[in-house]
C-alpha cells in the first residue's frame, strides 16, 4: 500500500518510534545500571548514561558470582541454560519430525487416535501437570541432572502439529516419485523430506531454544545443587536477597548477559530461514 | 524391453469398485495410450501397474515376472508423473541421478547416462539448476530425462501433459513419440485428451467406469468403435449418435437386426448428394460455426428434432433456419444397440 500523505506517515512513525522506545528504555537502562558501581542506583537520581564500571561487573558476576545470595558464577549458569535449551529445542524437533512424518506418511491402526492424543497434551503444559511429573522424575532418581531438567519439556505436540501441517502440503506425487527411485522410508524422510523441512526446522529451532531458555519454574523445582541452576532462575536468586538491598549494578549485568543467548540465536537463525524462505518458493 | 499381462486386474476402494478385471498384453516396444472420461479407472490401473496402488485380485506380470506383491523400484519401471514431482531441492543433475544412486550404480555409469539422456532431451545446460529455476517444458523433460536414465523394462506416464498450455502440448507430444520410437521402450501413457490419444498411441485402450470399451489401434477404434461409448468418446465434433426412429423407413432399411441407433461422423454427413446409393434427410439449419477451414452445422431433424452435428469443409452459405437435406452413404453408417450398447453388425476387431 502506497500513499503519498506527508501526515500519515508522519504520524505511524511516530507510533513506531514511541513503540521502538517504550520497549528498549528498559533493556538500556539495564544495560546503564549494569555498567555502573554498587551504590549508584540507590541514590535516588537513576544516571542515564553508562558507568566506569562494564568490564569489572561482567567479570565478577561471568567468575564469581555472588555468593552470599547461593548464585554459582553466571559462566555455569549461562551453560547449563545452553545445555538445557539445546537439548530441549533439538529434542522437541526430532521427536516431532519423527511423529509427524509417521502421522502423515503411514497408515497404521489408531493413526487419528494417535495424533488426537499428541494433540491433546497441547492442554497439558508442564505448569498443569507439575506436580504428578515431579513425582515421576523424582522417583526415577533424575533429580538434579540434564535428564530431569529436560526430558519431560521435550515432549511437544506444537512442533509435531506444524510439522504435520507442513507435510500434508507435500505432494504425494514426491513421494511416490522417492519410492519408484527406489528410496525406502528412512531414505525418502532423510533425502527428501528433511531438506524440505530446513526452513520450518530453522524456525521452530528459534521458538524452542527460547522456550527452553527462560523455563523457570520446572528448573526451580528439579534443581537443589548450585552446578545445575539455570541463569533465569539464578537471576531470582540473586535480586531476592533477605537483609540487604540488591546489587543492582550485578544483576542487571547478569540480566544482560543472559539476554545475549537468545538474541544471537533470532539474529543468527533469522538470516537463515530468511533465505529458506526465500529459496524454497514453489 | 519388456512385454506387459495385465490378467483381469481388479480394484475396489472399500465396496466401491473402480477398475472391474482388466485383461491386456502390452507387445515388446509397444507405446500403449489408456483413454477415458475422469473416474474411468485409467489412472488406478497404471498406479496398479508401477506398484503405487494395491492390487485386489488379478495379475500383472512385467516380462514375464508376477510383480504383484514387488516394490515400485523393484518392478524395473520408470514413472512420469503429472505434476513432474522432481525433488525441489535437488538440482537437475541430482534430480537424474537420485535413482541411480539408490541402485548402487557405479559412479562411471551415471555420468554416462545423466550426459547421455541430458543430450537427448537437449537439457545439458540445465543440469546445475534447481526444478524451481525451470519453466514447465524444461521441466517435463526433466522429468522424462529421470525416467529415461534408469533405463527400464518400461515407462509410465500418467498425464504428463496436462500441465503445459496448448501449443507446448503438441510440441512435447511429438517429442514423446520420436523418443518412445527411439529408445523403442514398452510405455503405458494414460491420457483424458483423445486428440493426443489417437496421435500418440500404437494402441488405445478405451476405458469407461472401469472396465475396457475397446482395444485397438487408433483408425481401428476411429472407424469401427466397438461400443456406443467408444463411438461417443473418440472423435471431435463426436459421432452423431441418431435414433433408427428418426431416419425414417428409408434410411433404416439394411440395417442389422436389433440396431436401434444409428451413429455417423459429422464428416461423413453431406449437404450435397454424393454419387451412389445414399439415405437424404430432412433437416433445418440451427447456427453454423465457422472454424477456419471447415465448418461446424447445427440441425435439427425434421420431424423427430433430433439435434445434429456436421463438419462441412469451407464456409458454406446457410442461413439460419433454413431448410435442407442431409445425405449420407450406408457405408458410413455405425448400427449400435442401445440395449447392450454394442455394435449390431460385424464384431469389432479387438
Amino acid at each position: 500500500m502506497v500513499e503519498n500523505r506527508p501526515w500519515l506517515s508522519f504520524i505511524t512513525h511516530l507510533v513506531l518510534i514511541v513503540g521502538v522506545v517504550i520497549v528498549v528504555f528498559p533493556v538500556y537502562l539495564a544495560f546503564v545500571a549494569s555498567t555502573h558501581g554498587s551504590g549508584d542506583f540507590l541514590r535516588g537520581l537513576v544516571p542515564l548514561l553508562p558507568g566506569p564500571y562494564l568490564i569489572e561487573n561482567y567479570g565478577r558476576m561471568l567468575t564469581e558470582g555472588i555468593s552470599t545470595a547461593g548464585a554459582p558464577p553466571l559462566w555455569i549458569m549461562l551453560s547449563n541454560s545452553l545445555i538445557i535449551a539445546i537439548i530441549i529445542a533439538v529434542g522437541k524437533i526430532v521427536i516431532s519430525l519423527l511423529s509427524a512424518y509417521a502421522i502423515v506418511f503411514f497408515k497404521f491402526p489408531l493413526r487419528m487416535v494417535a495424533f488426537w492424543i499428541i494433540f491433546i497434551t497441547l492442554m497439558l503444559p508442564v505448569e498443569v501437570r507439575i506436580i504428578p511429573t515431579f513425582a515421576v522424575v523424582a522417583n526415577l532418581g533424575l533429580l538434579n541432572s540434564y535428564v530431569g531438567l529436560t526430558l519431560p519439556l521435550i515432549a511437544s505436540a506444537t512442533a509435531t502439529f506444524l510439522f504435520r501441517q507442513f507435510f500434508l502440503t507435500i505432494p504425494d506425487e514426491l513421494m511416490e516419485a522417492a519410492r519408484v527411485d527406489g528410496a525406502g522410508p528412512m531414505k525418502f524422510f532423510r533425502d527428501i523430506l528433511l531438506p524440505l523441512s530446513r526452513t520450518n526446522i530453522a524456525a521452530l529451532f528459534v521458538i524452542l531454544f527460547i522456550y527452553g531458555w527462560v523455563q523457570y519454574l520446572w528448573p526451580l523445582l528439579v534443581t537443589t545443587e548450585s552446578r545445575y541452576y539455570t541463569v533465569v532462575m539464578g537471576i531470582k536468586r540473586l535480586a531476592a536477597t533477605a537483609d540487604t538491598e540488591p546489587l543492582w549494578h550485578l544483576v542487571m549485568a547478569s540480566v544482560i548477559l543472559a539476554m545475549l543467548p537468545p538474541v544471537l540465536v533470532v539474529i543468527f537463525m533469522q538470516r537463515l530461514f530468511v533465505k529458506g524462505l526465500v529459496e524454497t518458493e514453489k | 524391453m519388456a512385454t506387459i499381462n495385465l490378467v483381469d486386474l481388479k480394484k475396489s476402494y472399500g465396496n466401491v469398485p473402480a477398475v472391474k478385471g482388466v485383461n491386456l498384453s502390452v507387445a515388446d516396444g509397444e507405446l500403449i495410450v489408456l483413454v477415458g472420461p475422469s473416474g474411468c479407472g485409467k489412472s488406478t490401473l497404471l498406479r496398479m501397474v508401477a506398484g503405487l496402488e494395491s492390487v485386489t485380485s488379478g495379475h500383472i506380470e512385467i516380462a514375464g515376472r508376477d510383480v504383484v506383491k514387488a516394490e515400485p523400484a523393484e518392478r524395473d519401471i520408470a514413472m512420469v508423473f503429472q505434476n513432474y514431482a522432481l525433488y525441489p531441492h535437488m538440482t537437475v543433475r541430482g534430480n537424474l541421478e537420485y535413482g541411480l544412486k539408490n541402485r548402487g550404480t557405479p559412479r562411471t555409469e551415471i555420468d554416462r547416462r545423466v550426459n547421455e539422456a541430458a543430450d537427448i532431451l537437449e537439457i545439458g545446460q540445465l543440469l546445475d539448476r534447481k526444478p524451481r529455476q525451470l519453466s514447465g517444458g524444461q521441466r517435463q523433460r526433466v522429468a522424462m530425462g529421470r525416467a529415461i536414465v534408469r533405463e527400464p523394462a518400461a515407462f509410465l506416464f500418467d498425464e504428463p501433459l496436462s500441465n503445459l498450455d496448448a501449443k507446448l502440448r503438441v510440441q512435447m507430444r511429438v517429442e514423446i513419440r520420436k523418443l518412445q520410437r527411439r529408445l523403442k521402450t514398452t510405455s503405458l501413457y494414460v491420457t483424458h485428451d483423445q486428440l493426443e490419444a489417437m496421435t500418440l498411441a500404437d494402441r488405445l485402450v478405451v476405458m469407461n467406469g472401469g472396465l475396457v470399451e475397446q482395444i485397438g489401434t487408433p483408425t481401428e477404434v476411429y472407424d469401427h468403435p466397438a461400443t456406443l461409448f467408444v463411438a461417443g468418446f473418440i472423435g471431435s465434433p463426436p459421432m452423431n449418435l441418431i435414433p433408427t426412429s428418426a431416419l425414417g423407413t428409408d434410411g433404416a432399411n439394411g440395417l442389422p437386426a436389433g440396431t436401434d441407433i444409428v451413429g455417423v461422423r459429422p464428416d461423413a454427413l453431406l449437404i450435397q448428394r454424393p454419387e451412389g446409393p445414399c439415405i437424404a434427410l430432412e433437416a433445418t439449419a440451427d447456427l453454423l460455426e465457422p472454424i477456419g477451414g471447415e465448418s461446424h452445422l447445427h440441425v435439427k431433424l425434421e420431424g423427430s428434432g433430433q439435434a445434429i452435428i456436421l463438419s462441412v469443409p469451407g464456409r458454406p452459405d446457410i442461413a439460419e433456419s433454413a431448410h435442407l437435406t442431409i445425405y449420407a452413404r450406408p457405408s458410413e453408417l455405425h448400427p449400435f444397440s442401445s440395449q447392450t450398447g454394442r455394435r449390431t453388425d460385424t464384431v469389432a476387431k479387438s
